[in-house]
């Protein structure tokens, strides 16, 4: 859930060269054996996964009609980028990705600093941005589907009886553009308490001298926002940048249960594209191959992202 | 004396801060304003899935609605209890448990591990483990199918369980590898005296001193389970066998059931949404910790 930056571990104190042989030996040994089960469930599950679909990406396997995966070389790739839905999928998650991104960042960045403001009742808000973290996705989907129904819904009765806008009200997910939207909406609102969050922890990590400093020299309100504080936060960027980009590629329960990709293939996603090629189609060499260029962009962008927060951070020091 | 010092030193700061309280009155009605409006706009769909559970079928469908309930039922509770939803709690109930139970202890086990017995290659070890983050679940999907379908576990508990373990297993053992490494080596140095084997200094002395890290682990674990979607998706096709979070989105048209199903979808978002307001500070500055130390 979490990216963090792993720091290698240094050992307490430089390893004692004991006299005795053996129980250093079993030193060794029982950092291993302590390691082992973790590490086989996390081998089994995740890494050679990785690897087998890897391989896999390179064939053509229909799980239901061939009876062993036959190389084909980077024909799926090539497939992929020729097939209208693979592309379809691929813009949409990026118009989402672009959306969700800015949407998530900028909101978690002002109400981490409205909460940082320890206003009273902040028990009582902080309570109310956070918990949607611990509600289940694809039941928040289903609420949302229903606050969104546009006959007994209540968005638009709240449109139309309480605000009195009945032009406002529409069918929000049989329209292309209103049905992206809502599940920008739905993401949004289950992630922005977390990265509200670390953007809080990033706000906390200020140190006090710097913003007495800062009031000493008059900076104040606004000014003392953009002169001190956002400045500050250099590496909080780099953490909620990366958290939100993988979420924004990975988004897949928010179609799945609000759209199923429609209105036609209007939030068809990749993920979801991968999903269905794997498991309604049984197509899983194509799956993999398509999984596998969502997990390169992926993987592309995070080390971008990384490396923009640190060339900054450099430039500042 | 010191504090006269103090409030001596205070003082001016005192004095220029009651003068930005006039200018500031005016900012902080908005930013009560702001928050406010936020705190309906994420609370709402929460309310408001509890006040359609309290309606009768009539009154959901009724136009224009009204938002409060005019007359509280608890018949929807009634039928969601003897309408089959038991399997799909049974599912959950067992996989989260199960799930978290298996977590926490092989955690804990590698994280001691990497935080105290450092041995050759632990630290490229480590890292794999923490570059499986980033990858998007999907791709291990087909193997995981092709895997289970091979050995039968699809369509069972433990063939959900297993994945979940191992999916939660690298931002756990992170935790754990963070609340060993802060006990000091004092302590684990004077039970090595006493002549405790390595793993009875795990179990008896370092396991109780991180504690705290546990508890992160139970909590965070048991909402990623609960609410996991994607891998009980693709590896469960018998009802019989999905968990809460996949099987409730089959029912998603069936607008017949909407009063049962909000009362069910109810009863689903309860457990951590209960257990979220009794750890809440717990849990916020686990994050912030997990997230910033690593």
């Amino acid at each position: 859930m979490v990216i963090t930056a792993v720091r290698p571990t240094l050992p307490d104190e430089p390893v004692r060269t004991r006299p005795d042989k053996v129980g250093k030996r079993r030193k060794f040994s029982s950092g291993v054996l302590f390691i082992l089960p973790a590490f086989l469930f996390i081998f089994v599950f995740m890494l050679y996964p990785l690897v087998s679909s890897g391989y896999m990406s390179f064939t053509e396997y229909n799980f239901v009609y061939d009876d062993a995966p036959k190389f084909i070389g980077l024909d799926n790739y090539f497939a992929a980028f020729q097939d209208p839905l693979f592309t379809t999928a691929l813009r949409n998650t990026f118009v989402y990705g672009v959306f969700f991104f800015v949407t998530v960042m900028a909101s978690s960045l002002v109400i981490a600093l409205l909460l940082f403001q320890k206003l009273r009742f902040n028990a009582f808000y902080r309570s109310a941005v956070f918990v949607p973290i611990v509600v289940p996705l694809s039941l928040a989907g289903l609420v949302f589907l229903w606050i969104l129904q546009p006959n007994y819904g209540l968005l638009n009765h709240i449109l139309g009886d309480v605000l009195n806008m009945p032009f406002l009200a529409q069918p929000w997910l049989s329209n292309a553009d209103t049905a992206m939207a809502s599940i920008i909406v739905l993401g949004a609102w289950a992630s922005i308490g977390f990265v509200t969050i670390l953007f809080l922890a990033g706000l906390q990590g200020i140190s006090q001298d710097t913003l007495e400093a800062a009031e000493m020299d008059g900076a104040a309100g606004i000014k003392k926002v953009f002169h001190i504080i956002l400045p500050s936060l250099r590496e909080t960027y780099v953490l909620t940048g990366t958290w939100t980009i993988i979420h924004a590629l990975k988004v897949f329960v928010e179609p799945m249960v609000m759209t199923d990709g429609g209105p036609g293939t209007s939030t068809l996603v990749v993920y979801q594209q991968v999903y269905l090629t794997a498991f309604t189609y049984f197509d899983m060499g194509y799956a993999s191959a398509m999984g596998y260029i969502l997990g390169l962009i992926i993987l592309v962008l995070v080390v971008l992202n990384f490396f923009i927060g640190k060339i900054r951070a450099d430039k500042d020091a | 004396m010191l504090r006269a010092a103090q409030r001596r030193e205070q003082a001016p700061i005192q004095e220029s801060k009651r003068r930005k309280v006039k200018s500031s009155f005016l900012s902080k009605f908005w930013f009560h304003l702001v928050l406010i409006v936020l705190a309906v706009l994420f609370l709402a769909p929460l309310v408001y899935i509890l006040l359609n559970s309290f309606k009768s079928a009539d009154e959901i469908f009724q136009v224009p609605q009204s938002i409060l309930p005019k007359e509280w039922t608890l018949e929807n509770y009634a039928a969601a209890i003897s309408k089959g939803f038991i399997d799909y709690f049974r599912n959950s109930v067992v996989i989260t448990v199960g799930g978290v139970l298996l977590t926490v202890l092989l955690s804990s086990l590698a994280g001691y591990g990497f935080a105290k017995l450092p041995f050759r290659g632990a630290n490229f070890v480590l890292l794999t483990i923490v570059a499986t983050l980033t990858v998007p679940l999907v791709i291990f999907l087909v193997p995981m199918y092709l895997m289970e379908n091979e050995v039968g576990l699809l369509d069972t508990n433990l063939g959900l369980l297993l994945p979940n373990v191992a999916v939660s297993l690298p931002f756990a053992i992170l935790i754990m590898r963070a609340s060993f490494i802060a006990i000091p080596k004092e302590i684990e140095e004077s039970a090595t005296m006493d002549g405790a084997g390595v793993l009875r200094r795990w179990w008896a002395v370092m396991l109780p001193m991180a504690r705290n890290g546990m508890v992160l682990v139970v909590i965070m674990t048991s909402y990623a389970i609960w609410g996991e979607y994607t891998i009980a998706k693709a590896l469960t096709m018998d009802p019989a066998a999905m968990p809460l979070s996949v099987g409730l989105t089959l029912l998603k048209g069936e607008v017949w059931q909407y009063g049962i199903l909000a009362a069910v979808i109810v009863l689903a978002m309860l457990p951590p949404i209960i257990i979220f307001i009794i750890f809440q500070k717990h849990i916020v500055a686990g994050v912030a910790q997990g997230a910033v130390k690593g």
